[in-house]
């Protein structure tokens, strides 16, 4: 054998040997909950504080918003629902409030004041697209029910699945919800949020990845723990991401 | 025999640390990468006109096409980018083999647990690090003395050891330290959306969100391109008396290999 080829193949096994490592090391509870050590540190570090992402002008909205994610919501309600306009559709707020509360598109609109944001959205996946979101500030919605002082987190309850029967949701806690740009969103670029971007009603979260932005919710529901029941907190952190999703 | 003790405990042991840092963190980046295997050169991301994208056909005119697509070339890179080894047996497409990332088989989440873990370790040993890195500071001299340097390093294995590092390495070392892995730092926070509420500027100044994936996926190209020369050095300059320098600190100052 040469010898540049007896080095190609030298260094192309050394790469096999590591990735292979570092797949059983991946496989190793301790070492990988070393691995998920680092997120508590970036929430302590980047969740400190309520700083708005940036929002630009309307020249930079994206021709299309992306979709990504589960196909729609495959209920028989949601597409009559979304056939009829929307009639028949309630955002519920249940759980640890004071006045559990439920919402349809006019109340959310004439409820509360309008709130519009051109964001930029991040998916977990590396790519990014700019839309303009209009809605109810979650703040706002939330103070309307009066969480108690024993809700620390808002689950999103969605109406998407991912084809198993698995439904989507995820779940932000009281200083997240509470932060300015944090949305109820119902309309994207000016218009009715489109089917495939989340219609009638989406969560906008523009400080982390788009898999924090809930789409087709449903209903709120403010709990004192993660876990247990509630799961790791949102659909994907269920299968190993961050539920700080702010990197 | 001569020698002459070159490098304190610190720097021994972060040398190697930030060593298996850059080869996790450009094994797992390229895990990461996979996801959306394209790179745009703006703020957001213009689908149809990509910087640089990894495709795969399963099925091209008979059989399986993987390529590379600069601009407006493709390049045929079958087996290798775009179309090749899934890590679980199969051929599939994607952007970088499984024997090239972290994890072996497709996996963002794990992708990412390893990326930002090892991130967080090479940033502290990149900051030690740079503390003793600061004597490699080029001065005028070692500016003069490159071209005698690089006449010199066309054969490498004549090249004999010396007590102070020469022009060459002083300035590539530099370079790395303070150029090349604050670039990487820099544009990797960049791509965080919470970061970027902090710090809208970081972005902008490297040309938008996306821009900074071409600046940290560049970042990564050259530390690799000097990584091949740093070994290539290593092996070339007296390769015992250079990995036990680095082991103990004690370079030899004669020929001992």
């Amino acid at each position: 054998m040469r010898r540049p080829q007896f080095l190609a193949m030298l260094a192309g096994s050394a790469l096999t040997g590591c990735s292979r490592l570092a797949t059983s090391l991946d496989d190793n509870a301790p070492f990988h909950r070393l691995l998920q050590s680092p997120e508590k540190l970036d929430l302590a570090i980047l969740g400190a504080g309520q700083p708005l992402a940036r929002e630009y002008p309307d020249r930079d909205i994206s021709a299309d918003f992306r979709q990504n994610g589960f196909d729609l919501p495959s209920s028989p309600e949601y597409s009559r629902w979304s056939a009829n306009g929307w009639r028949g559709y309630r955002l519920f707020v249940s759980g640890l409030v004071e006045s559990p509360k439920s919402y349809d598109l006019a109340a959310l609109r004439q409820k509360f004041r309008t709130r519009r944001q051109t964001t930029r959205h991040d998916c977990v996946e590396g790519w990014s697209v700019i839309g303009k979101w209009t809605g109810a500030r979650l703040a706002d919605v939330l103070a309307d029910c009066r969480p108690t002082p024993q809700a620390h987190y808002v689950v999103f309850h969605c109406l998407d699945d991912d084809g198993s029967g698995t439904l989507y949701y995820e779940s932000l806690d009281m200083r997240q919800a509470a932060h300015p740009q944090t949305l109820l969103a119902y309309e994207l670029n000016d218009r009715p949020i489109p089917l495939k971007n989340g219609a009638p009603v989406r969560l906008k979260v523009p400080t982390q990845l788009g898999y924090k932005s809930a789409k087709y919710v449903a209903r709120l529901e403010l709990v004192a723990d993660l876990g247990g029941a509630n799961g790791m907190g949102g659909y994907w952190e269920d299968r190993g991401y961050e539920w700080f999703a702010g990197i | 025999m001569n020698r002459v003790y070159r490098y304190p405990l610190s720097v021994r042991i972060t040398h190697w640390l930030s060593a298996l840092c850059l080869g996790v963190l450009a094994m797992s980046g390229m895990q990461i990468f996979n996801a959306h295997p394209a790179l745009y050169a703006s703020n957001t991301s213009n689908f149809s006109h990509p910087v640089l994208a990894m495709h795969g056909e399963a099925d091209h005119g008979g059989g399986p096409l993987g390529y590379v697509k600069i601009g407006k070339h493709r390049i045929n890179t079958t087996g290798a980018l775009g179309w090749g080894p899934d890590g679980m047996g199969q051929q599939a497409e994607r952007g970088f083999p499984s024997w090239a990332t972290i994890p072996g088989p497709q996996d963002l989440a794990d992708g990412r647990r390893w990326h930002i873990f090892f991130a967080w370790l090479f940033a502290l040993c990149a900051l030690i690090y740079a503390r003793w890195a600061f004597a490699l500071w080029p001065s005028a001299k070692d500016i003069r003395a490159v071209p005698a340097a690089l006449k010199e390093h066309l054969v490498p294995w004549r090249i004999l050891p010396t007590a102070e590092a020469n022009p060459l390495q002083k300035l590539s070392y530099f370079i790395v330290v303070f150029a090349i892995t604050p670039l990487v730092i820099v544009s990797g926070l960049a791509l965080a959306p919470s970061v970027d509420a902090w710090a809208p500027w970081l972005p902008a100044l490297l040309g938008g969100r996306q821009f900074a994936r071409i600046w940290h996926f560049a970042g990564m190209l050259a530390l690799m391109a000097f990584f091949v020369g740093h070994i290539a050095m290593v092996a070339l300059t007296g390769m015992i008396n250079n990995l036990r320098s680095m082991i103990t600190g004690w370079y030899g100052l004669k020929e001992t290999s």
